[in-house]
């Protein structure tokens, strides 16, 4: 049921790319992964789904702003900026 | 063939916050490339949203302000593709719970718009794209901006019914102080899902999504072109295709955009770092008071209980502050005619004139409603008022006090104004006499000497009783 | 040395942070090439520090931490100082801001004395998924230290610093801990701010303490824990004083072991030594009470699907454009972003990503995610049920000691199924504590945990302590 189609449509989700070695690698690993997972569909119970406790709307955070970073520490772990942007190749 | 178009909406709004959704980074518009952001609204790794409180509230208000049911429970969900604008990756909204569900506008006169839901989101960032190099920029300032997103059902079939919703719904979050509205500066943005389908019919078309109308107008163009453009495609036997398409302004069109991704698949899953949030029923009823009066609620009032024409009751509900003005001065003058019509063509004049706005004029409410019980108890003429309300508008000042050191006030003595009448009649002795052998026009020349005489100060209604006396017509 | 002692120590000035600091920064330079434990060595930051410390010691305002010597986990961020995740996609990366333990333990004066290596992103039972190369157990270097956090146990078990801080999502911090010897605690979901550590799961990870000693480990906690304004899932409810209950009877108190723990894939060696433990706890006049966690048999997957799941979201903002690894090829905006994965990325963090997104995708994710969202209502009462008639539960830390390195880390579903005495904790988001209960017969250490009710950490510090006052712990060959 896992198969090289599979793989694909999850590396173009996940966005990685992969060689057509790795992809056959991956199908694999992921064959005998998968199937360790599928024991959760044989779970079978009306319970809940988990949630996390809620909050009390008094608790949230108040609204007022503090300073911001400066734009050199936002940028300064990029590898390419220009007009302290990020550049990346031209989209749309 | 004609068809019926079936239209819904998404409309975004930028939520009036002193700071980000989940930092505390300002939330203002414009500014330097990367200059309001942080490493939270940046994603960098390691961080965590904190959400804000105004947020919330201000998504019940607007949800108050649509009829929608404000949810005591609401929780956040991740919204996951890449994008560069987006540097987490995945935009945090509301999926399962949302805030506001189940509401509804009423639009050209009686038609019945449902709102599906209204959540709460992150707005992404701003890419500057750069053809030459071929390149694009990503700035990060807008990202973490709080936006709402208003949903409605495919209830609308005609551009008009979208644009009336489209105001009304623009109104009354500006009421509600939720967002200001600007939809040229993008802070209320309108996405339109549109098919068609043959009159009759009941069963929807595929639809288009239209992007990029950042007017009630260019609303209106896009409806009317997308369903000329669906129309010719069923016509010749073609079928619509389901995409996203992007409004021209300046060629009236609108062309598919190049899709983000092949395929859509967002993986929606629950926001692990943000618990829910519940709204007791005080705070909802905190909320639910803090609302102001409602655009639709005061035309009501002003149209009915008040008696003003329609469309000077829409002029003026079309500002809040403009309104909130006019009805403290009815308030304590209760004389609406007169107020509305002091407001909408005196006040307005002034306002347009000197480029103000009503909250910077330099009286109250309380000296226009003196100043109309003067025009009404006859103290100052319509035109004396008109020259009150001139110098109240360059200097301030009370209006009794601007009349009386102006000489404005009408005199109700009358031995003066038989003196200067008898000078008048004297002086004239033909255009009396012509009066007098049925020349009926030359009253009105008598009258203007008359006025010219006794000066501003005096009492039009009183002059002409008196010189008609004298004269000899009943 | 207790911290309690290294305190005392220092005040007394008997030897001065300086020194101290100096000794460990020269023993990594010794002996950390055998172990691998460290990505970073932060000896100018160490020294500076240390000044620091001492200025308070001689101002006579010193705290708990201040001038101890410990060891960060590469994935809290730490301001200035590089912060890689053990992955070539971060491995220049340097924060700009401070993990919230990071500032609590500096306001102590604390002494960081440099960042542990670990399984990339955290992912992984063994180090050797790390881009610095894998770690080695310092008891038997040709075994591997347990993961994620193999690093910060190592360099506590090798005694190249006091303490560690690691992160535990399904068992890095108590699992290694068991493999190299030492002491891991892993806190109750909330009780520490997760501000700072970089995500793997954001629903499971804690970040925790290892150290020489359950009392240790209280006594680290004591300066980290508490309700954080930068992490929402951080409590109110984490009280702190974990050293409190240290020392006092234990007469009385219920154990509870669920038999599941007990059954088939777990070792003799080590089903015997958890046994042994057991005994002694009854000698002492506890209570043990059998008692049974009916959903363990779903845990490992659903602890992989939740965990998967978040960690594709959390690692999709690592495309190279703000930071990290930058591919040099790619034409466009997605096969930039594809080839900087490609490249930045381990196998196995990759394996988990695409397992993640298997999981949420469109026509799978009610038969994945969801499912695995209710087996985690299930097993969270299940605890909660037990916990009605038990105080603790004891059980294994891990199904085997330290294997060889090459043994079993290239094989997923193995490494997976590895995980099954862990996992519950986090899903439960209870706090668990792994001391050393036996050795096998290798001579390598055999783990034992201890789970409470969610923020009762003292109460599992002090059960822990009490058995270690007795045992005999072996030291490490390289310490």
């Amino acid at each position: 049921m896992f198969d090289a189609e599979m793989t694909r449509h999850l590396a173009e989700l996940s966005k990685i790319e992969f060689t057509a070695d790795e992809l056959e690698k991956m199908t694999a690993d992921m064959t005998g992964i998968i199937a360790l997972m599928d024991k959760v569909c044989g779970f079978d119970t009306s319970v809940k789904p988990y949630a996390l406790d809620a909050v009390d709307y008094k608790e949230l955070r108040s609204d007022s702003h503090e300073d911001s970073y400066d734009t050199e520490d936002i940028i300064r772990n990029a590898d390419n900026v220009k007009n302290n942007s990020f550049v990346v190749p031209k989209v749309v | 063939m004609r068809y019926q178009p079936v239209i819904g909406l998404e409309i975004h709004c930028e939520l009036l916050t002193d700071s980000k959704v989940f930092c505390s980074c300002r939330n203002e518009f414009g500014g330097g490339e990367n200059t309001r952001v942080c490493p939270r609204c940046s994603g960098m790794p390691g961080t965590l949203p904190i959400l804000n409180q105004n947020a919330v509230r201000l998504a019940a208000k607007a949800g108050f302000a649509t009829d929608c049911t404000v949810n005591a429970y609401s929780s956040f969900d991740r919204k996951n593709y890449f994008y560069p604008d987006l540097p987490k990756a995945y935009q945090i909204t509301q999926f399962e719970h949302p805030i506001c569900t189940d509401g509804h506008i009423t639009v050209c006169g009686d038609k019945k718009i449902r709102i599906n839901r209204i959540h709460i989101e992150e707005d992404a960032g701003k890419l500057v794209h750069d053809d030459y190099e071929g390149i694009s920029m990503a700035d990060y300032n807008r990202c973490g901006v709080p936006l709402i997103e208003i949903v409605t059902e495919p209830d609308f079939r005609s551009a008009e019914e979208v644009q009336d919703f489209v105001e009304q719904i623009a109104l009354r979050l500006k009421y509600a102080g939720v967002c200001d509205a600007r939809m040229e500066q993008g802070s209320l943005r309108v996405d339109v899902n549109i098919s068609i389908m043959p009159y009759g019919s009941d069963i929807f078309g595929t639809r288009a999504e239209i992007k990029n109308l950042n007017s009630l107008k260019a609303i209106g163009r896009a409806i009317e072109y997308e369903i000329q453009r669906q129309a010719e495609i069923l016509d010749n036997g073609g079928t619509v295709v389901q995409e996203t398409r992007r409004f021209n302004d300046n060629h009236g069109d609108t062309k598919a955009l190049r899709s983000k991704e092949e395929a859509h698949d967002y993986r929606y899953f629950p926001e692990p770092d943000i618990p829910p949030v519940l709204l007791s029923d005080d705070d909802l009823e905190d909320i639910r008071k803090s609302m102001p009066e409602l655009p639709h609620v005061r035309m009501a009032r002003y149209t009915g209980e008040y008696g003003l024409p329609h469309d000077d009751a829409q002029l003026i509900i079309s500002s809040k502050a403009f309104s909130d003005f006019y009805d403290e001065a009815v308030k304590l003058n209760p004389d609406y005619k007169q107020i509305s019509n002091i407001m909408l063509v005196e006040v307005n004049r002034h306002l347009n004139d000197s480029g103000k706005t009503i909250e910077e004029v330099l009286f109250s409410p309380s000296d226009i409603a003196e100043l109309a019980r003067m025009i009404s108890d006859g103290k100052v003429s319509n035109n004396a008022g008109k020259d009150v309300l001139k110098i109240m508008f360059e200097h301030g000042g009370k209006p009794m006090a601007i009349a009386e050191q102006n000489g404005l006030i009408m005199s109700s003595d009358t031995s003066g104004l038989e003196a200067a009448i008898d000078e008048v009649i004297a002086a004239n002795a033909d255009s009396v006499e012509s009066y007098k052998n049925g020349n009926d026009k030359i009253f009105g020349f008598l009258m203007g000497q008359v006025m010219r005489t006794i000066g501003k100060g005096g009492n039009p209604a009183l002059a002409k009783d008196i010189l008609q006396k004298k004269i000899g017509k009943e | 040395m207790k911290l309690t002692e290294m305190r005392a120590e220092l005040d007394a000035k008997n030897i001065s942070a300086a020194e101290l600091a100096q000794e460990y920064i020269k023993k990594i330079h010794d002996t950390d090439g055998k172990v691998n434990s460290y990505i970073t060595v932060c000896a100018d930051e160490a020294a500076a520090a240390a000044e620091h410390a001492q200025s308070l010691i001689d101002s006579g305002n010193s705290k708990p931490m201040t001038g101890i010597p410990v060891s960060i986990k590469d994935n809290i961020c730490t301001k200035g100082i590089k912060t890689t995740c053990a992955s070539h996609m971060l491995d220049d990366f340097v924060p700009v801001y401070n993990a919230t333990v990071i500032e609590k333990l500096n306001s102590e004066g604390a002494v960081i004395l440099g960042k542990t290596n670990m399984d990339e992103f955290a992912m992984g039972g063994s180090s050797q998924t790390s881009y610095f190369g894998g770690v080695k157990n310092p008891y038997d270097t040709s075994r591997v230290s347990g993961g994620s956090s193999g690093g910060a146990a190592a360099s506590v078990s090798a005694g190249l610093c006091a303490a560690a801080l690691g992160s535990d999502t399904g068992g890095s911090v108590r699992q290694p801990s068991a493999f190299c010897g030492v002491t891991g605690l892993k806190p109750t979901y909330g009780a520490v701010s997760r501000w700072g550590l970089i995500a793997f799961a954001s629903s499971l990870d804690q970040i925790g303490v290892i150290a020489n000693s359950a009392a240790d480990t209280g006594y680290v906690l004591n300066c980290i824990y508490g309700q954080d304004k930068n992490d929402a899932t951080s409590s109110a409810r984490a009280q702190g004083n974990y050293t409190a209950k240290v020392g006092s009877d234990i007469k009385g108190l219920r154990i509870g072991l669920p038999k599941e723990f007990f059954g088939e894939g777990i070792s003799d060696e080590v089903k015997t030594a958890v046994m042994n433990a057991a005994e002694y706890y009854k000698k002492l006049g506890c209570e043990l009470v059998e008692c049974s966690l009916p959903s363990l048999e779903y845990a490992v997957s659903a602890y992989y699907l939740i965990s998967s799941a978040e960690a594709a979201s959390n690692l999709s903002r690592f495309d190279g454009i703000k930071y990290g690894f930058r591919s040099g090829l790619g034409e466009d905006y997605n096969s930039l972003i594809s080839s900087s994965r490609r490249e930045g990325f381990g196998d196995e963090v990759k394996r988990r990503i695409m397992l993640g997104n298997y999981a949420l995708c469109s026509g799978y994710y009610d038969a994945y995610y969801k499912n695995a969202t209710m087996i985690r209502t299930q097993l969270r009462s299940e605890y909660a049920g037990i916990f009605e008639k038990c105080d603790v539960i004891l059980t294994p830390t891990a199904p085997t000691a330290a294997y060889k390195i090459g043994e079993q880390e290239n094989d997923p579903v193995k490494m997976y199924l590895a995980d099954i005495c862990t996992v519950t904790v986090n899903i439960a988001g209870l706090p668990g504590i792994s001391t050393t209960c036996g050795y096998d017969k290798n001579n390598m250490p055999i783990g034992m945990s201890l789970v409470g009710r969610a923020f009762d950490e003292q109460t599992i510090i002090a059960v822990c302590d009490r058995f270690e006052q007795d045992f005999e712990r072996k030291e490490a060959r390289i310490r």
